[in-house]
């Protein structure tokens, strides 16, 4: 029996599910080695009690959140946590910075919020509970989530990678952007997109997440000799990701 | 070796003429830089190049290429094919020039590699003088010369280039494609005096004579942490580098699960992942340690078993290094008694 797998959406906008509509190429391939139970954001169905694999897009933000996660994780024998949200709180988790209540006043105004369901500080999933494998990016890649879903098919183990973008930039022949004196996050930031951003022309922001193997220290010294304060730099990192612990250690 | 003379205006024609039987690359322009890319007109090869964003090593070992295909259900291989066709690479600084052979001792020698191989010999190189930029120490090791590991050799002498043809093959390429002449006295004396003044125009004279006794020396130096405090491990360095050939190997299944391909890319002595082992163990886990190993490898490990340093001295690591670490920096540091 092919394993059964479910596709789940927290805080998000679901565009990474979206993106995975974009593999045209390899869709069909795909599905035929599994059982799609559940699929949120394309079946009209509920959500099984039983499947195998989960796959999470989006960041938590709700008590309602936080106890599906669990769900999922006493179900599931492997997750799968896609997108920005997921893995380093992404978009969502920018409300983080500042008064939360603040925010929220903004958006729906004084007291409690039914909508709300029980409302906590937006976090990456990977706070909540924890996952086998990690996709990370906004939006996802999809070579790499093709690769991640076929590891995780396999039993094989995560192989998310540890090191900044600069070294594939490298190999694709990008003029790096602090030679033209413009801030670009790949000194940080996890390798895995091919350098996309950058290729294109447009300096990376950090969507994929903080390096394990980056040397923050370093970077926060080298950017200030360019005029870039360690606020500056981490307001930009910000957007992706809840940083405040690695710059502050 | 013998020597011939081309006049300026006759470079064209031997570009469009190589490229009738071979596929040509050379140094084109990428904004203010330049990359090794296929000459499609004799227009593009840029001759007046300062250097190169990768070197062209990644004509030889790309910094992705597919070993072989195989099956998932017997395991069998499908296709290792190597493919190379004919080509030139026209315009390698002497230091590239070099950098090939040190990598030839490496991929050809006791654990010979065939994609490197058939990829060498399917492929003739024409160089053509330099001169130096900031970031260029070549001269510290004598990489600024170069005597053969070149088919043909171009000096740029203003209105002519004094050619030195390396390679009977090399012989064979001119007498087809251009029109050149016998050097004569004057040329040679204009070669000699070329040759003295790009001599001459090294403002900095490394001091490389003690290396491999300051490296046994200075192994504990606190140089190498403060180097580590510095070093990114982002490996840009490593990717650069016309010397660095270590790589990492994986397979990547098909999305259909039922084959996949065996993937050999580029790797970096600067990444933790790099020496780590079976059941997390890792030989190289601070970042002074991969920093230092780096040096340690260039001008001591490989200069025991090649009696050359695995450095040219093209500069590339120092331009792509956001920390600003440089050979040269590190090289003068442990000349002036390293960081103590």
């Amino acid at each position: 029996m092919p394993p059964r797998v479910v596709v789940v959406g927290l805080a998000s906008d679901f565009g990474c599910q979206v993106q995975m509509t974009n593999i045209e190429d390899q869709l069909l391939d795909v599905l035929g080695r599994i059982e799609l139970s559940y699929w949120q954001l394309a079946s009209s169905g509920h959500m099984p009690e039983e499947y195998d694999v989960a796959i999470v897009e989006g960041a938590v933000t709700t008590g309602e959140h936080v106890a599906l996660l669990e769900r999922i994780r006493a179900t599931a024998s492997a997750v799968i946590a896609i997108g920005a949200c997921a893995v380093t709180g992404g978009i969502p988790a920018l409300a983080t910075s500042g008064s939360l209540d603040d925010h929220y006043a903004c958006v729906y105004g004084e007291g409690d919020v039914e909508v709300a369901c029980g409302r906590i500080a937006p976090m990456p999933i990977t706070s909540v509970i924890d996952v086998e494998y990690r996709v990370p990016g906004c939006p996802i890649d999809m070579d790499e989530f093709t690769q991640v879903l076929s590891r995780a098919l396999q039993g094989l183990s995560d192989c998310i990678p540890r090191e900044p973008m600069c070294a594939i930039c490298k190999t694709l022949e990008n003029i790096c952007f602090y030679e033209r004196g413009e801030v670009c996050l790949g000194l940080i930031t996890r390798t895995g997109c091919n350098a996309r951003c950058i290729t294109l022309g447009r300096p990376c922001t950090g969507c994929r997440g903080l390096a394990e193997d980056a040397n923050l220290e370093s970077a926060i010294l080298l950017l200030a000799e360019r005029g870039v304060s360690r606020e500056d730099l981490m307001t930009r990192a910000r957007l992706y990701n809840t940083l405040e612990e690695a710059f502050t250690r | 070796m013998f020597f011939r003379i081309m006049d300026k205006d006759r470079l064209p024609d031997l570009v469009a003429g190589l490229s009738k039987g071979f596929e040509v690359i050379g140094p084109v322009a990428k904004g203010e830089r330049f990359v090794f890319e296929r000459i499609e007109t004799p227009e593009m090869l840029r001759l007046d190049y300062d250097t190169t964003l990768l070197p062209p090593k990644k004509l030889f070992f790309p910094p992705e290429e597919q070993m072989m295909r195989f099956r998932v259900a017997d395991n069998e291989v499908v296709d290792d094919e190597v493919y190379a066709a004919p080509r030139v690479i026209f315009g390698l600084h002497p230091c590239d020039i070099n950098a090939l052979m040190l990598m030839d001792n490496v991929f050809l020698g006791e654990y010979e590699d065939p994609y490197y191989r058939a990829r060498r010999e399917s492929t003739m190189l024409i160089g053509v003088s330099c001169k130096p930029t900031d970031e260029c120490f070549c001269n510290a090791w004598g990489t600024d010369e170069v005597h053969w590991g070149f088919d043909v050799f171009l000096t740029d002498l203003g209105d002519r280039y004094f050619i030195s043809v390396r390679s009977v093959k090399g012989a064979e390429l001119l007498d087809e494609f251009v029109a050149t002449r016998d050097a004569d006295e004057s040329d040679t004396a204009a070669f000699q005096q070329h040759t003295r003044n790009f001599k001459n125009s090294f403002t900095d004279d490394l001091d490389t004579s003690q290396l491999p006794l300051l490296l046994d020396a200075k192994f504990d130096d606190p140089l190498w942490d403060r180097l580590g405090e510095r070093c990114l491990s982002c490996g840009a360095c490593s990717m650069v580098c016309p010397t660095c050939y270590c790589f990492d190997v994986t397979d990547r299944l098909e999305a259909d699960g039922k084959t996949g391909t065996r993937v050999r890319t580029w790797d970096s002595c600067q990444f933790t992942q790099f020496a780590e082992v079976a059941h997390g163990q890792n030989f190289r886990e601070s970042r002074a340690s991969r920093v230092k190993y780096r040096y340690y490898h260039k001008q001591w490990g490989y200069l025991s078993k090649f009696e050359r340093v695995l450095c040219v001295g093209c500069g590339r690591c120092a331009r792509a290094c956001l920390a600003g670490i440089s050979p040269r920096e590190v090289v003068t540091a442990l000349e002036m008694g390293g960081a103590s």
